[in-house]
């Protein structure tokens, strides 16, 4: 595609050039004094620059919308990606909403085989303290064996647990306690976000 | 003593109703301690040379408070007015209802003083002890626990039984970076932090000699259990199998270490020979259940731990070497049980732990073998015992009275005080009986441990 676009810009100049020879080769018998640039001669040069400038008025629109497009995707899959899994109290097995949001994640890492994965499992803050610390390691576990169970390499994610440390709402009642048991997901390595690599 | 008054609650096995709430129906809900005879003891001002009359006085106020903390002797306050000169006036002290009277003296240099406690018993009218105790400087580290000692002894020539003074309290608490292991004097004072990993740690747990924490840490990113030696106050890398390891705790004669750590996702308990600096031994065997929070019995051969194996949280005791797991807390059909945070008691006859009541945590004890549940507290949250080494207090993380903290109760008087006042303080650890290498004539009766009874 760059090659053949090179070698569009070489044949138009070569055109130019062409133009530019003609011209001169019409024109009258030489005068002492230099004539002005005539106008033959200015025309086609104009012609070639305002067509290379329309190519890459074009190229650059194309490039922006690319850049938009890729933009867009990446954002995409940064929030399929950061989109949390929530669990019942005490509980580390994968609810049927869970399976929804896991079954997204999975098309993307097939999609995006260069992302990896921390999967931080969470608790809320009513179980015991060290407890809390191995409900975490369970529910961060059996997320890593869904993405497994379809397919995923499982050197692509990394476990921890946070127990009850680190809530995302920090309030005392079962609306934040639903919201806190969940596992996370932060991306260790972005690959390079492009499909195939 | 402790073990008659504790054996107390009715170890009924038989079938009820399920109850709405995680109570076991055999429980004495609410705290119905017994009333306990506290022999009066009585401790006139120390007399001392004008140039000691400040130490003196601070010696007088650290002990006095080291006796009533005992919760085995009635504190009596008296008159400056009583005259000391001479030999002992039993009769007077008796009239004044005072079992004990501890007579102190403060002398020599001041910049090497020695106080002298001698203890009366009154009613014999008789010396009951006497000993001299070097003291460090005033403003010195070591001042405030050389008298802790000194209090110990004195509980001891008096009741029996050694005090717990000489003894700290390690715990978790929010500091500037995150959470890091704090250490208190058992009378609340002395706090400062020990860690500094500004990260997440957790768990800390006394080695035997007193001179080190084992604690959890993030601060390597993959949390791994660290030790902390107190002297000089450096932490380095102890355990660190792959995944998280959790809930250190060493073997009363400090030869393993007892942790959690994960197997294929769970997590299990494990071993570690602190002797050899290797091998870590598995001791749990429960697939798609966790086991943690072990804790020792005194003589080293059994450990009890928290498992959810039932699909309720429940203690477990299992023996060391071999054998299968005991459930000592009660199963409840059909309830949400959540008991956890076990700790075995250095006089071996009781399991601390804390279980759900409605919902909220509350401190419970029962013997190793399941007999005899008693529901130690009722007001607020209460979590995470830890006994001291008299078998007989306990420290936890409660919000009673609307102040959350660290708190101690005496499990035989039902007596409580605030240690530490603190909105996130929390896994309190109780040291054993600390060295003070100031007692003069060198070995301490209390021994390094725990106690020997």
């Amino acid at each position: 595609m760059v090659i053949n676009f090179k070698r569009e810009v070489s044949w138009l100049s070569a055109i130019a050039l062409a133009l530019v020879v003609a011209g001169c080769g019409g024109a009258p018998a030489p005068e002492p004094e230099p004539q002005p640039e005539p106008e033959p001669q200015v025309q086609p040069r104009d012609e070639a620059a305002e067509r290379e400038a329309r190519e890459a008025e074009e190229r650059r629109r194309r490039e922006e919308e690319e850049r938009r497009r890729r933009e867009a995707e990446r954002r995409r899959v940064l929030s399929v990606i950061a989109e949390p899994v929530h669990f019942d109290f005490d509980k580390s097995d994968i609810r049927p909403d869970a399976e929804e949001v896991l079954q997204r994640k999975v098309s993307l890492l097939r999609e995006y085989p260069g992302i990896r994965l921390r999967i931080e499992g969470h608790c809320d803050e009513r179980g015991s303290n060290e407890y809390n610390l191995a409900l975490g390691q369970r529910r961060a576990e059996s997320v890593r064996r869904y993405l497994m169970s379809y397919g995923i390499d499982a050197g692509r994610f990394a476990t921890i647990s946070y127990g009850e440390e680190r809530p995302l709402v920090d309030a005392h009642n079962e609306e934040a306690w639903a919201q806190n048991r969940r596992a996370d997901f932060p991306i260790t390595d972005h690959g390079r976000l492009e499909p195939g690599d | 003593m402790i073990s008659g008054a504790l054996a107390l609650a009715p170890a009924s096995t038989s079938a009820q109703e399920p109850q709405r709430d995680s109570i076991p129906t055999d429980v004495r809900v609410g705290i119905l301690y017994q009333p306990v005879f506290r022999p009066g003891i009585v401790m006139p001002v120390i007399a001392a040379p004008p140039e000691l009359r400040e130490l003196a006085d601070s010696v007088l106020a650290v002990i006095l408070r080291d006796l009533g903390y005992s919760d085995r002797l009635q504190v009596m306050s008296v008159g400056e007015d009583i005259p000391l000169e001479g030999p002992v006036n039993y009769g007077l002290w008796d009239q004044l209802g005072a079992v004990w009277l501890l007579l102190g003296a403060i002398e020599g240099p001041a910049d090497a003083p020695v106080l002298r406690l001698s203890l009366h018993d009154v009613v014999y009218r008789l010396l009951q002890d006497v000993r001299a105790f070097e003291l460090p400087p005033l403003r010195h580290p070591a001042f405030r626990m050389t008298l802790h000692s000194a209090a110990d002894q004195v509980v001891r020539w008096a009741t029996s039984s050694t005090g717990i003074a000489a003894t700290r309290i390690a715990f978790v608490d929010r500091s500037a970076g995150g959470l890091e292991i704090f250490v208190v004097d058992s009378d609340g004072f002395g706090l400062r932090r020990l860690s500094d990993d500004s990260s997440i740690a957790y768990s800390p747990a006394w080695a035997p000699s007193g001179d080190r924490i084992a604690y959890m840490s993030y601060v390597g990113g993959d949390p791994a259990i660290y030790e902390l030696d107190l002297n000089p106050g450096t932490s380095s890398l102890l355990v660190d199998l792959p995944g998280m390891d959790m809930t250190p705790t060493y073997s009363p004669d400090g030869a393993l270490l007892g942790f959690a750590a994960t197997v294929e996702g769970r997590t299990e308990v494990y071993s570690y020979n602190l002797a050899e600096r290797c091998c870590a031994t598995r001791l749990t065997y429960a697939r798609f259940a966790n086991s943690l929070s072990p804790t020792f019995s005194p003589d080293g051969k059994r450990f009890a731990f928290n498992s959810d194996r039932l699909g309720q949280l429940h203690i477990f005791v299992q023996d060391t070497q071999d054998g299968s797991a005991e459930l000592i807390t009660r199963y409840i059909y059909d309830q949400s049980v959540h008991n956890a945070a076990p700790d075995w008691s250095p006089t071996g006859d009781r399991i601390a732990f804390h279980g759900w009541v409605e919902g909220v945590p509350q401190i419970f004890t029962v013997a190793p073998d399941g007999r005899g549940l008693r529901q130690l507290t009722q007001e607020g949250r209460n979590e995470d015992p830890s006994w001291a080494p008299d078998g007989r207090h306990i420290v936890f993380a409660s919000t009673r009275g609307g102040s959350a903290g660290l708190w101690v109760l005496d499990v035989v008087s039902g007596r409580i005080r605030g240690l530490v006042r603190s909105a996130e303080g929390r896994l309190p650890d109780w040291s054993g009986r600390l060295d003070s290498t100031f007692l003069v004539g060198g070995t301490s009766a209390a021994g390094r441990n725990r106690d020997n009874p």
